[in-house]
């Protein structure tokens, strides 16, 4: 077999190359040996592209950790192994991480040691869009962002280096554009990986009490003292003072990342690259001062380029402030631009313009009176989530009691729109529980409590809130949706699975020996198939009026995963259909169910299968009060 | 509907010094795909590539956007709305619903297959192939529309309605990359046992696309 493009041992060889797989790319090319992450979008693609490379090089060790703490955790004992280490999560994954980043940024590091964090500006699968550049002003560490593949493979191939000479942690910050963009690449050498390493005995640094910190803390400022002064003449950032104006006025920029990329080309758009001055980034934490200032003394006005939160512009104006020149030039940034979700390419271009004082033609876009309804992300058809939020719709009718479902991060989040309906709150990792915790407190005694969970979700930080309530004794049902993957973010191997990210076999934890070896009761535990919906039905009526600290496993096959079994194993999944005359076009199939594969025929008036997308789960003929809905006969 | 198109490939445009490609359509029907033979191919031809992609959440029955840019001048992945060259619609209201980025000088191909989001049913006031048409002439007279889905059944392999949609393009000498060039790169990232099929699709629709051009 052909070794891929992003394993091969071929310098200088042009490639094309998603930004997730030239991070990858750049982790080997440095002789990286430890990788540890979770699966997060955006960031999944560069562990994944690592595990591919494992093959052509066995020295690499890796793995989905259950969480990001572990991950960073796992990275961090590599450093002090004086081997080079790599931490990979999504931004709100640092968060779980944070409180060994916090720590860490005061030991240091040894092996380079490096946590790539990829941000979601605009929310594209995310909760929130935090900047993560706070992180560096928050632990006291230097932050790296690149603005293309290119930029992203060599740049991190380099932190590996700087984290090692300065003996710190380094936050390789990117954004989904990147991480999900492609470019071209030119292939790099692969650095032998430390063939002799070991564990650096070193109580007075790596164990962080009191006396020992507080010696760690005086190293940290003076570490990044050093740091502060050498990002100056950092190549990473980079100066170009123009000596021309426009209409006499000398107009200057600072940027970095993503958004760096699309002022390029909008000064290109404008044709105006060569009459403005431009301070880009590569480092973007800390700040050199030397340079902003001489970027300061070249122009009259300045725009800060950055999206999300002022942490350039704040930076600028207290350097510009302490230097003199607050009366001299103009400084704008989120005055201008906004400070929420990602720039738009026009619209860079746009505020540019305006902030030149220069011409550009917009063009008229026509009305348009057709209305395009949203088409949002949904449960797949066949999705074992719809099922078991049927189920638990039913029995809320059937007991005429309002739930409240707390609900965490997956692809079941998704039943949280029409026609399921089936979620009321939903904040982080694991916080289902956690908050299920809280409404006990409350409403334990009146409201039954569901804390809706996926399986990866449940290992990654869903257990302490379980041994939470088994301690507190705050009543609730925890229902885990097993559905044998870490499906939303690329149907990623978990502790439920038991398989390695390698694809070797590991060992499988199982979900019902956790949760009594959590403390939760046997005769407060049941399982059953998600698509068995009579039976799903019947006994989770029996969970929810129960009482103490319950938990339901609702067990059935990711339908992707199945349909792909399926494949392999040559079997084709049955074929279901609806009998025109049974059907009366109640629609309790579209309106309570929702399945995509199910349609209404306004002409008919009756409901449709379509058989390009049912994958013959069949959960819909529990679902028809009509039996209407049959299995074909072969 | 039609407009004949001329022999030679486009060319980049002076002004924004790149050529701008935006891929819409629902997940599963290759539009990433479609992206990465692009980029690929463009980076063969000599340009500078810039691509982003929706991948995750978005994938679920969702909306998915790919945009692909390549020039001498492609710093940015994100193509500015109304400087787009080319609309590739694998599905047809996604032309609609990213007509904004669609520009006087922009030629749409839209293939004609519709996918209705979870709870429009067929006759509720949803949008038809002439009422997009009809809008998106507003803008543009450069609208090629195409059967694309059913020609990737003719193939036997459905899934390569984005092959047949890459041919369509080409066969109208609306890229500025070289046709063979275009289908090294196809074979090269498709599957090893689906090379041939997707070699059928691609001649697929460039003999649609010489069908309309009158050749």
């Amino acid at each position: 077999m052909e070794i891929p493009y992003f394993a091969q041992d071929t310098p200088g060889k042009s490639v094309i190359m998603l930004g997730n797989e030239a991070i990858a790319r750049g982790i080997l090319e440095a002789g990286t040996i430890i990788g540890a992450g979770y699966p997060g979008t955006p960031s999944s693609e560069i562990l994944k592209t690592l595990a591919k490379m494992e093959n052509y090089f066995p020295h690499l060790k890796l793995e989905w950790s259950t969480n990001e703490k572990v991950a960073l955790e796992i990275a961090i004992a590599g450093s002090m192994s004086k081997v080079r280490s790599v931490a990979c999560m999504k931004h709100v994954g640092v968060n779980v991480a944070a409180d060994a980043f916090m720590t860490i940024a005061y030991a240091g590091a040894r092996g380079g040691l490096v946590l790539v964090s990829a941000d979601d500006p605009n929310l594209y699968s995310s909760q929130n869009e935090q900047d993560n550049r706070f992180y560096g002003l928050h632990g006291l560490v230097p932050v790296f962002e690149p603005s293309t593949p290119q930029e992203a493979k060599d740049m991190i191939k380099y932190a590996f280096e700087f984290s090692e000479k300065y003996e710190t942690i380094v936050l390789f910050r990117t954004t989904t554009r990147l991480n999900h963009g492609r470019g071209n690449v030119l292939l790099g050498e692969i650095e032998e990986p430390q063939k002799e390493f070991g564990f650096d005995w070193d109580r007075e640094r790596w164990v962080c009490v009191p006396s020992h910190s507080r010696v760690n803390r005086e190293k940290l400022l003076n570490r990044m003292e050093r740091i502060s002064n050498d990002v100056n003449e950092s190549e990473l950032n980079s100066l170009f003072i123009s000596k021309k104006n426009i209409n006499g006025t000398k107009y200057g920029f600072l940027s970095a990342g993503i958004p760096y990329a699309h002022l390029k080309d909008a000064l290109s758009y404008l044709e105006i690259e060569d009459k403005v001055s431009i301070l880009k980034l590569g480092i973007v934490y800390p700040f050199p001062r030397k340079r902003i200032i001489e970027l300061l003394h070249s122009v009259d006005k300045l725009l800060i380029v950055e999206e999300l939160e002022p942490i350039f512009e704040t930076m600028v104006k207290k350097i510009a402030f302490e230097e003199g020149f607050s009366d001299k030039i103009e400084i704008h940034g989120k005055d201008i631009l906004p400070q929420k979700f990602e720039f738009p390419a026009e619209l860079i271009i746009e505020k540019i313009s305006e902030f030149l004082n220069i011409e550009f033609d917009q063009m008229e876009i026509p009305e348009n009176n057709l209305n395009l309804p949203p088409r949002l992300p949904m449960l797949c058809p066949g999705c074992s989530h719809r099922a078991t939020f049927y189920a638990i719709n039913q029995v809320e009718k059937k007991l005429k009691k309002q739930f409240i479902n707390s609900s965490d991060i997956g692809c079941y989040t998704l039943g949280v729109y029409k026609p399921l309906a089936a979620i009321d709150v939903q904040i982080c990792m694991g916080g289902s529980i956690g908050m299920a915790n809280g409404f006990s407190k409350l409403y334990g005694k009146e409201k039954p409590l569901l804390a809706i969970i996926g399986d990866s979700t449940f290992f990654h930080t869903g257990v302490p809130g379980l041994i939470n309530a088994v301690y507190n004794q705050n009543d609730m049902l925890i229902v885990i949706l097993d559905n044998r993957s870490t499906s939303m973010t690329g149907f990623q191997d978990n502790p439920g699975t038991g398989m390695k990210i390698t694809e070797e076999p590991g060992t499988r934890v199982i979900l019902e020996d956790l949760v009594k070896g959590c403390g939760v009761p046997e005769k407060n535990i049941w399982v059953e198939d998600s698509n068995n919906i009579d039976k799903m039905i019947e006994k989770l009526e029996e969970a929810i009026e129960a009482k103490g600290v319950r938990v339901f496993i609702s067990r059935h096959i990711c339908s992707l995963l199945e349909m792909s079994e399926f494949k392999t194993k040559n079997i084709s999944p049955p074929t279901y259909n609806i009998d025109n005359d049974e059907c009366t076009g109640c629609q309790i199939c579209i309106n309570q169910f929702g399945c995509p594969a199910i349609i209404f025929d306004e002409e008919l008036k009756k409901a449709q299968i379509d058989q390009s997308l049912c994958r013959g789960c069949g959960v819909c003929t529990y679902v028809c009060p009509q039996e209407a809905i049959y299995e074909e006969e072969i | 509907m039609y407009t004949q198109s001329e022999e030679i490939p486009r060319e980049i445009s002076k002004k924004y010094k790149s050529f701008n490609i935006l891929s819409v359509g629902v997940g599963g029907d290759g539009v990433i795909s479609a992206t990465q033979i692009l980029a690929w191919a463009a980076m063969k031809q000599g340009y500078k590539v810039r691509t982003a992609e929706t991948h995750g959440m978005a994938q679920r029955g969702g909306s998915v956007s790919s945009f692909t840019r390549f020039g001498t001048h492609a710093e940015g992945p994100l193509i500015p709305k109304g400087l787009t060259d080319i609309l590739l619609a694998f599905e047809a209201s996604e032309a609609l619903r990213y007509a904004d980025y669609v520009g006087y000088k922009t030629h749409i191909i839209i293939n004609n297959r519709f996918v209705y989001p979870s709870g429009v049913t067929r006759k509720m006031n949803y949008p038809n192939l002439e009422e997009i048409v009809e809008y998106l002439q507003k803008i543009t007279p450069e609208i090629y529309v195409i059967n694309a889905t059913e020609l990737a059944k003719e193939t036997g392999n459905p899934r390569t309605l984005n092959v047949v949609m890459l041919g369509f393009v080409s066969g109208l000498n609306l890229l500025p990359i070289n046709r063979k060039l275009l289908q090294e790169n196809i074979l090269d990232l498709v599957p090893r046992k689906a090379k041939e099929v997707n070699k059928i699709a691609f001649q697929l629709g460039i003999d649609k696309a010489r069908k309309i051009r009158g050749i």
